[in-house]
């Protein structure tokens, strides 16, 4: 009998909360403009959506305290998980929503592809901060495209990453023969596969290409035989994230993999917690990254202090993403300070073509795909004592 | 290169087996599947890491760090353990054996999404007390010193949990439990008390492999556990699900498996795990219950 009333009186409680959500929502409605983060919050990417989140509220804060806006802006987060059947949810989420007049997200490829086929139907403008297929943006010429162009991104794609590493590995370290590995997503297998069209291109040869799981940790089998292949391989290339690239180099390195032996990767390994993954066995792997170094430019020097101040959280360091995501809200603002008041969406989407934003990834424009023209890749070089990544000049 | 990979397909295995027993013991007297065990052994290694965290002077290098990063991590996850069984299963176990089920997996997201939120979002660096070295084989294969450890510790625990089971008290009343709940019960056991202790040393064993599988890769995350747990769970029913002999056969033949796939399949490594789980269905679809499921009528 206890536990009968128990029961209800939980119920009950679990009633007037209902009830006063609802009053809640039926509050006085706010006028603000809201630009939605669309990423994954929770899950094993959530760590990055959480990092692009941060950012873009930073810039969103950043924006309103400087009195820029004769209104309010606002950000609002959406959790994709990763997931493209939920980032369709988000997106129709997003969509119906009056006051949402952009969105930065989503990072995935795998979410951004099926979500901007929702936008454009809006249409609505998003920028993505991490997705670099290149079917992300090319999907909108295809004739099957329903709507406007809606798709704009701040990274460089994947072919531009792969190809810039091959013709590093060939050309400035005179490696011929090298051994592919990727972690089986479109980002990893395609950089792979971008790499080996130029590195055979230019004469060199692929001597394997290998999957592995995202999640696993126990790469030995593989790496054992790599090291007794026949065809001597004088190097690996990774395309994927950074946990896995950091497993690898611990394992190569175990196995005695040791230079001249190199591992090369992409920006998606060159994170720091790769130092964590692989301590000191990560010194010396080599690692594109877009645009120039982060530590690098003046600008981002300071965009890492004024985020270091405002996320003092345990786990709320600067992610990996991070940079891309406050600078795809940055070129949403500025789309937005030219679509005049009140802002809306066509005008924001009519604006961001026009937008020449120079910010902490040096100068952004879009080409007529929407990606952006900022191209350059930059060769790094691990540096275990300082866990830093400098520029291989 | 055959001798190098069965080095570590050992390895592989043997954490494979730690982690299978502890589903194996479990599912023997309750005859459910612990679906949170990923996460105990995940808690496991977290739990070393913030001892050697609190006294990085003490846990440094040596054996001595090591013994006290293996006290760590199985005394907190076969406690965790217990505590998971008392509150989350035992409130359950007269209802259905479906209701533990959904219990133990709304455990599995409390805890993994818990460090998640309040230890850290990512890889963190895990304590290596020993120094790494590649030790000379014969046929040009070498062990490196963590999979020599490892495989070490593996063994002596599998003993132990042998002497426990078949030598002492506690371990006839699981035998006893494992055989007739009920019977058990009449007979003057406390089933309440072996069920805690089982997983109590389900969990000490869960935690032992997550801090042997942490400390081999150099590294941990909060869902550490979920592939290699996902994994020892195909041992056990490859085993024979509920038989201790069964968890580490299976357990070894699954590391063996991976192993050879990744290492002699041309472009095998993608395809390991299809590899691996094709085998398990083709020995399901043959014996039904597991390699070992029939033949000790006994489950522990």
């Amino acid at each position: 009998m206890a536990k009968t009333s128990r029961g209800v009186r939980a119920s009950r409680r679990a009633a007037w909360l209902l009830c006063a959500a609802a009053l809640c929502a039926c509050g006085p409605r706010d006028h603000s403009v809201i630009i939605a983060v669309a990423a994954p919050l929770t899950g094993d990417t959530g760590a990055e959506g959480q990092g692009i989140k941060r950012a873009v509220i930073m810039a969103v804060e950043e924006a309103n305290a400087s009195h820029r806006f004769p209104y309010k802006i606002e950000a609002k987060p959406f959790d994709d998980r990763a997931d493209p059947k939920e980032a369709v949810n988000v997106a129709n989420l997003i969509i119906s929503d009056p006051r949402i007049v952009a969105v930065v997200g989503h990072y995935t490829s795998g979410c951004s592809i099926p979500a901007a086929k929702v936008y454009a139907r809006a249409p609505i403008a998003m920028i993505s901060p991490g997705a670099t297929t290149p079917e992300v943006t090319l999907q909108q010429l295809s004739p099957d495209w329903i709507g406007p162009r809606v798709v704009f991104r701040d990274v460089a794609t994947d072919d531009v990453q792969g190809a810039a590493a091959a013709q590093f590995a060939y050309n400035r370290l005179g490696k011929r023969r090298m051994a592919l590995v990727h972690d089986k997503t479109p980002y990893g297998q395609g950089i792979a596969e971008q790499f080996q069209k130029t590195f055979e291109a230019l004469g060199g040869k692929v001597v394997s290409f290998d999957g592995i799981s995202v999640g696993d940790r126990d790469f030995k089998a593989l790496l054992t035989k790599i090291k007794d292949s026949s065809d001597r391989p004088q190097g690996i290339y990774f395309g994927g994230l950074y946990t896995e690239a950091g497993l690898i180099l611990v394992q190569m390195r175990e196995l005695g993999l040791k230079a001249p032996f190199v591992f090369m990767s992409d920006d998606g390994a060159q994170s720091p917690v790769l130092y964590e993954v692989a301590g000191d066995a990560a010194d010396g792997a080599y690692l594109t990254t877009i645009g120039v170094p982060v530590e690098e430019l003046p600008s981002a020097q300071d965009f890492i202090r004024r985020y270091k101040k405002r996320w003092t959280g345990a786990s709320q360091d600067i992610k990996p993403f991070d940079h891309f995501g406050y600078e795809a809200a940055q070129i949403v603002l500025d789309a937005l300070a030219q679509a005049g008041v009140p802002p809306d969406r066509e005008k924001v989407l009519a604006a961001l073509p026009g937008v020449r934003h120079k910010g902490i990834l040096g100068e952004t424009v879009f080409d007529d795909k929407g990606d952006t023209q900022n191209k350059i890749v930059t060769m790094t070089r691990a540096r275990a004592k300082d866990r830093a990544f400098p520029s291989v000049r | 290169m055959l001798t190098q990979q069965i080095v570590n397909g050992l390895a592989l295995g043997a954490i494979y087996a730690l982690i299978a027993l502890g589903y194996t013991l479990v599912y023997g007297i309750l005859a459910m599947i612990n679906f949170a065990h990923s996460e105990v052994l995940m808690l496991g290694s977290f739990a070393a890491l913030g001892l050697a965290a609190f006294a990085p002077a003490a846990f440094g290098t040596g054996p001595l760090a090591l013994a006290g990063l293996f006290a760590a991590g199985m005394l907190a996850a076969g406690a965790l353990n217990a505590f998971i069984e008392r509150f989350a299963y035992r409130p359950l176990r007269a209802v259905s054996r479906l209701a533990p089920l959904i219990s133990a997996i709304g455990v599995s997201i409390i805890l993994q999404n818990a460090v998640f939120l309040w230890v850290s979002d990512q890889s963190v660096a895990f304590p290596q007390p020993i120094a790494i070295r590649q030790i000379p084989l014969f046929g040009g294969a070498q062990i490196s010193s963590l999979q020599a450890v490892t495989l070490a510790a593996a063994l002596i625990l599998m003993a132990l949990l042998h002497f426990v089971v078949e030598k002492t008290r506690i371990g006839k009343a699981m035998r006893a439990c494992a055989d007739d709940l009920e019977a058990a019960g009449l007979m003057g056991v406390d089933a309440d008390v072996v069920i805690a202790a089982t997983f109590f040393i389900g969990g000490a064993l869960g935690g032992a492999a997550g801090v042997l599988y942490s400390m081999s890769y150099g590294s941990t995350k909060y869902n550490l556990g979920f592939l290699p747990g996902a994994k020892a769970f195909t041992a056990a029913v490859l085993g024979g699900i509920g038989n201790v002999r069964g968890a580490v056969l299976g357990g070894f033949i699954l590391g063996f498996l991976e192993v050879l796939a990744a290492g002699y399949i041309p472009n095998g490594a993608q395809w390991r795990d299809v590899i691996a789980f094709s085998v398990l269905i083709l020995v399901l679809l043959v014996r039904p219950s597991g390699l070992l499921g029939e033949k000790l009528a006994e489950k522990v």
